[in-house]
């Protein structure tokens, strides 16, 4: 990260989290700089950078993790640790293990006086009861408030133990984007897991960037089309290790199959190690996955092969679409998703010719600019809302679009009786070729069938007042 | 006060009594708060008490004023009350709790007089301090109750000699807490009783307001609520009676009837008819599968509620051998402690288990190493890990579930004995 960079997504330029309109308009008045800041002065609850931070980390083997926060702030590790059962079993490991999670439990002397006693206890705990190689420490907005200094506190306890302890200061209240928990993962591992200086490059060593919530099947259908250009895979950081991260500077390139994972990371390597990178978009879909596999193919000096590639992946996938597109063509879809996979579905969606009504996207920046320029170039004006869920928009959008199709997180939607269906499937493969055809057919299969929605609405109990409905659905984002 | 803890098993204040606001029908919870609050407990809380979110408001759905940087500085009273005008605005809910977060509360924001503008106006906006650093999820729970009895309960201006409360098991805490308070509803209504139980068949803040008007508290829970159990009992007149366990199977269930129909001066010819029919219909059952479910040395780590109901059902009705049971919550009253052990410890005819009470994790798997020939353990999904390493049959019930689905299953009253009983079963 351009080592000036904080890692608060915030502070990059032309970043905007509060934004709602017609897709044309958005993206000329984020031409013409005409944007303002904004805010919601209504909001519902977001993902704090903290549930990033330990997602992107809690799979590394051979690590402890201690949260130095009241025990509340360990809630969403239930999530991780359950992402990490489940990637062990589809990773055929037969003892599944927890993930080891310390929480230093700050109570009201600990807010009062300081915590530094219970985090110099944590650590002893991790060490004595684990000997980890890392030592993650992940910081909260009570320890940032009180001012711990965790660094200083690390610094001290470091010699003489062998866990590198290794602080991420992923203080909830500092951003309001949760893929600045990202960047602080990535900001930690730099500064103390990484040489200053690289070792030897190794040859067709690609350092593969890849969040959570990427299925093992995804991991290994990327794999196997990295391995066609030649490419050995370093996976990070997922069921990755110290010696993993410790070869990232050896690589050859970088690249991410996520849009905000390790973007700013990649930056940093190329500044330092001289690493290049290739960032596009996540590859589902037919465009995406060309655009995916081109950009790193390219940097391999391997554009040829891949060219190849995609040419005869082409004729053997795109056949099998007019099945498909015959079920879906001109159905009109609404998207809701986090920032890579929002636009990867929206891509997607023109595959089999569905009409895009519209689309929510946690932020609004440079790189949402390029695919809703492109979007734009497909589909006629539909609705963009800048929004990290807050579904009270989405059902007063969804209500009156009435799409044909929800694709998203469908906890609301499908309580209005639409069908719905989702494109992120951690457990099964939605990359690549092949998946294509797996997301092409579930679409079709869930629009179809909308039986259980339908019958559900009658009796569903969505927690808002009838005028809501009738309402601007933006009227709560003010300029500030 | 709280300790530095291994995989903790619950969150925090905030989670706790947001566990309560949400499984009212038609409440809104407000989180004054930093962003993340509301995922975190919801995860934390109902997305690991059998994977069912609240229905009303939940994670990401929860309002919530997302405090900042600048909130943290400025402070955040007038974003609270934006948010507070754009919940009354767009939720149709019938009553509105603004919880406080960490941050709103290290930085002192004074969430009182903000609602008591909105009071005075006549609207249903009420307080309840709630910062994370003040404890665990469970004392969210009686947190939840106390600003409940504070805001909301009303003196009974006549009382009904035939409604009941039950309290005690808290809702997306325990994860059979719906399957569980409708099985006593379902028994405690052949008694010819209504009840409250707040949180099944959409009942809302009218029941909790009227509340007062009971004959009888029935705490299910062997330490929870013990001051607003004496509140209710001094401030509005309701007598209460405290069964100290999860009612699992025939024996504890009886007990739990019979104490019901006593402390209410029931007929007793309706009580022991009602016992008598109950009882035949388990043991109907049982009757079919006698040797159908092998013989084992049985170990439980569960909260102290599931723990002593699971160790005497299995131990007093099962004739399984008790071997240890390690109690979960953090407690720390001398009295509790006492109370739980001697529950675990008097079986019937069993010899006694040894009995634990440790919250980390790393300690249980730890004491579960130093018991040999274990061929059950009942515990939560975090016991799988030991289970498997130890070679042992391990049946996920307890908080936290994160593999198991529970809707409305219980293995709670009579019928849900049979449940457990199903359940059990392993073939291998």
């Amino acid at each position: 990260m351009p080592r000036t960079y904080s890692g608060i997504r915030e502070s990059r330029p032309h970043t905007y989290n509060d934004l709602g309109g017609e897709s044309v308009r958005i993206a000329e008045d984020f031409q013409g700089e005409r944007l303002c800041g904004a805010d919601r002065t209504f909001s519902q609850g977001l993902q704090c950078q903290q549930i990033n931070s330990i997602a992107a980390v809690l799979s590394l083997e051979e690590s402890a993790f201690i949260i130095h926060s009241p025990q509340g702030c360990s809630g969403c590790v239930s999530m991780g640790a359950d992402g990490y059962r489940v990637g062990q079993a589809h990773r055929g490991v037969k003892l599944i293990k927890s993930p080891r999670v310390i929480v230093t439990n700050l109570d009201q002397n600990d807010i009062i006086m300081g915590g530094e006693a219970k985090l110099r206890e944590a650590v002893g705990l991790a060490v004595k009861r684990y000997s980890p190689k890392i030592i993650f420490i992940l910081t909260s907005c009570a320890s940032g408030i009180i001012g711990d200094d965790v660094d200083a506190i690390a610094a001290d306890l470091q010699p003489g133990l062998d866990a590198i302890l290794t602080p991420i200061h992923c203080d909830g209240f500092k951003s309001k984007i949760c893929a600045s928990g990202f960047d602080a993962a990535f900001i930690a591992i730099r500064k103390y897991l990484l040489p200053d200086e690289p070792g030897p490059r190794e040859d067709g060593l690609v350092n593969l960037f890849a969040p959570t919530s990427i299925s093992y099947k995804d991991q290994l259908e990327i794999e196997r089309m990295l391995g066609l250009l030649g490419a050995r895979v370093n996976y990070i950081p997922f069921y990755s290790s110290l010696e993993k991260i410790r070869a990232i500077p050896s690589a050859q390139a970088s690249t991410s199959i996520c849009k905000v994972f390790a973007d700013e990371f990649m930056k940093e390597l190329d500044e330092s190690y001289g690493i290049p990178f290739a960032h596009t978009v996540m590859p589902i879909g037919v465009r995406n996955t060309d655009k995916w596999f081109l950009g790193i193919a390219e940097l391999l000096g391997k554009g040829e092969l891949a060219r190849e590639y995609v040419e005869s992946e082409h004729a053997r996938v795109l056949p099998q679409l007019e099945g498909i597109r015959k079920r879906l063509s001109g159905k009109r879809v609404f998207i809701c998703g986090g920032t890579g996979r929002s636009f990867a579905a929206a891509a997607l969606i023109d595959d089999f010719g569905m009409e895009l009504v519209g689309l929510e996207t946690p932020t609004y920046d440079f790189d949402a600019q390029i695919d809703i320029e492109y979007l734009n170039g497909i589909h006629t004006n539909y609705v963009v809302d800048v929004a990290n869920m807050q579904p009270f928009e989405q059902v007063n959008l969804v209500n009156s679009l009435k799409p044909d199709l929800f694709i998203g997180v469908p906890s609301w939607s499908a309580r209005l009786g639409v069908p719905t269906t989702h494109v992120l499937d951690p457990k099964r493969a939605t990359m690549g070729y092949d998946g294509i055809l797996y997301l092409g057919n579930k679409i079709a299969d869930q629009l179809e069938n909308p039986g259980f929605n339908r019958k559900l609405a009658p009796y569903a109990r969505l927690p808002y007042k009838k005028t809501w409905y009738e309402s601007d659905p933006f009227k709560f984002i003010k300029n500030t | 006060m709280s300790i530095v803890t291994e995989n903790p098993r619950g969150t925090c204040v905030l989670g706790g009594v947001n566990n309560v606001l949400s499984a009212i029908s038609r409440v809104c919870p407000i989180y004054h708060s930093g962003p993340g609050c509301c995922m975190q407990t919801t995860a934390g809380e109902a997305g690991q008490a059998g994977l069912r979110a609240p229905f009303f408001l939940s994670s990401v759905s929860t309002p919530c004023s997302n405090m900042l940087e600048r909130e943290v500085v400025f402070g955040g009273e007038s974003k609270l009350r934006d948010e507070i005008d754009g919940a009354l605005e767009i939720i149709d809910a019938d009553a509105y709790f603004i919880l406080t977060g960490c941050t709103a509360g290290i930085i002192g924001d004074d969430i009182a007089s903000v609602t008591q503008e909105y009071r005075g106006r006549g609207l249903p906006v009420y307080p309840i301090t709630t910062p994370g650093f003040a404890g665990d999820s469970l004392l969210g729970y009686e947190t939840a109750f106390q600003a409940l009895l504070d805001h909301i309960v009303e003196p009974a201006v006549e009382k009904d000699g035939s409604l009941v409360n039950i309290l005690g098991i808290v809702p997306y805490h325990d994860p059979q807490w719906a399957g569980t308070l409708e099985e006593l509803s379902r028994i405690f209504r052949r008694l010819g009783l209504r009840v409250n139980t707040f949180f099944t068949e959409d009942q809302g803040i009218e029941h909790v307001r009227s509340s007062a008007s009971a004959a009888l508290n029935i705490i299910v829970s062997p330490w929870l609520l013990k001051g607003v159990a004496e509140r209710y009992r001094e401030q509005f007149g309701v007598p209460y009676l405290r069964f100290p366990a999860l009612p699992v199977g025939v024996s504890l269930t009886s007990a739990l009837v019979r104490q019901v129909g006593d402390a209410l001066g029931l007929d007793g010819s309706l009580v022991e008819r009602v016992v008598y029919e109950e009882e035949k219909y388990v043991y109907n059952y049982y009757e079919s599968i006698i040797g159908g479910l092998s013989w084992k040395r049985f170990a439980v780590v569960a909260d102290a509620s599931a723990a002593v109901g699971v160790t005497r059902f299995l131990a007093n009705d099962y004739s399984f051998t008790p071997v240890v049971t390690i109690v979960t919550d953090p407690m720390y009253r001398d009295e509790d402690r006492e109370r739980i052990t001697e529950q675990i410890t008097s079986l019937e005819y069993a010899k006694a288990p040894d009995v634990h009470f440790l919250s980390d994790h790393y300690d249980i798997r730890e004491k579960l190493r130093e018991y040999d020939g274990i061929t059950l353990l009942v515990g939560s999904s975090l016991e799988q890990e030991i289970a498997l390493e130890l070679g042992i049959q391990c049946h996920v019930m307890a908080f936290p579930v994160s593999d198991r689905l529970f809707l409305n299953r219980t293995y709670s009253g009579y019928r849900g004995s049979l449940t457990l009983v199903e359940d059990l079963f392993n073939n291998l």
